[in-house]
């Protein structure tokens, strides 16, 4: 759904490094490199943002195009 | 016991420890990630959130970011003189989040609580907690503890903390043809091929995994794959909310207190 906080194996934080792995791929650089870059060495870390796919994106179209979602009452 | 810095830097820490044996080794690294405090978010107080992301989910996403730890300041929950559910300034503080997107999308970070404390802050500042649609809005509290790995992984101080032997290598000149198979198949690029001999760098880094060993065609095998068992190299990796060396020092002053306590118990009980 979102880019989870840490990896699930080990524990290290792999959330902030999302955005910025996803704009390098898609600007064509080597996903492998890239995560070398972020320091990410170990595989349970580069199959976290390797195998991501941020359906959260889908998922916000609903919300900009439909009303506003009913607010909790406080 | 002789003890070497191999490696050093903010998160990480490698050390080389000569003159011990795996049962203080095990000690040491189980301290590490299940008695040694560090500070997350435990309680959460949601006013409004209208995001996408339900409330469990948030609250789950919160709890495991990585928040600076001050030891010497905060008292863990269970020991702290207010014996108050609550929590006092003492053992408690409370960060802020209140985010709302007006006409675009927008991304709610780490970055965006406000804490109480300006000491203790999120380690990562861009970790997305959630998305905002236009007109959503999160509000809430939340309330950071000290706390312990062994009651949840959020409060573990480290991502990593392993240990493993000292390896050796031996090639054998007389039995070893030089094939290169050793050399192809090992995953670190330990071995390397300098004319007809095989040689070995980097060798803290090989894993121990004796693919070379299999790789090895000849009968006897040519190559050895060997360890020292009283010398390890020990990793540590902080999650960022202590330096790695702090961590260290903290697990071995809890092992000494058990120590001190199981001494003079023990005594009493004589
Ligand atoms: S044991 Fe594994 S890592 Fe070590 S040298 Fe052999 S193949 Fe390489
Ligand atoms: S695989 Fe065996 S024989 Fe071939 S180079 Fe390595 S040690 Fe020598
Ligand atoms: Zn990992
Ligand atoms: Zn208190």
């Amino acid at each position: 759904m979102i880019i989870p906080v840490r990896c699930f194996t080990c524990g290290k934080v792999v959330g902030d490094k999302w955005e910025e792995f996803n704009s390098r791929v898609r600007e064509g650089e080597d996903a492998g490199r890239v995560l070398d870059d972020l320091g990410l060495t170990r595989y349970c870390c580069r199959r976290m943002l390797l195998s991501h796919v941020e359906i959260i994106d889908e998922l916000m179209k609903f919300y900009e195009t439909g009303k506003r979602k009913p607010v909790r009452p406080p | 016991m002789k003890i070497k810095i191999l490696h050093k830097n903010d998160v990480s820490l490698r050390l080389l420890i000569k003159g011990t044996n795996s049962a203080f080794m095990n000690t040491l690294r189980r301290i590490v990630l299940s008695e040694v405090p560090s500070m997350a978010i435990d309680d959460i107080v949601i006013i409004e959130n209208s995001s996408p992301i339900r409330d469990e989910f948030l609250a789950h996403r919160i709890g495991l970011i990585p928040l600076t730890t001050d030891l010497d300041t905060y008292n863990l929950p269970e020991d702290c003189t207010c014996k108050s559910e609550f929590g006092c300034n003492l053992c408690s503080v409370s960060l802020a989040l209140e985010v709302e997107a007006e006409d675009h999308r927008i991304t709610v970070y780490s970055g965006d609580f406000k804490s109480e404390n300006p000491s203790i802050v999120p380690v990562n500042l861009k970790i997305p907690i959630t998305k905002l649609a236009p007109e959503q809005r999160i509000r809430l509290e939340a309330y950071a503890r000290l706390g312990k790995g062994k009651g949840h992984a959020r409060w573990q101080p480290v991502s990593v903390c392993a240990y493993k032997y000292v390896p050796t290598i031996s090639v054998n000149q007389e039995v070893c043809n030089s094939c290169g198979d050793c050399v192809k198949i090992c995953p670190k690029n330990i071995l390397i091929k300098t004319g007809n001999i095989i040689e070995v760098r980097n060798i803290n880094d090989c894993t121990l995994c004796r693919d070379c060993v299999k790789a090895c065609q000849k009968d006897p095998k040519a190559i050895a794959v060997t360890w020292d068992e009283s010398s390890f190299i020990l990793n540590i990796e902080s999650t960022g909310g202590l330096a790695p060396e702090r961590i260290l020092y903290a697990a071995l002053n809890l092992l000494n207190d058990k120590l001190n306590e199981f001494l003079s118990k023990s005594r009493e009980g004589n």
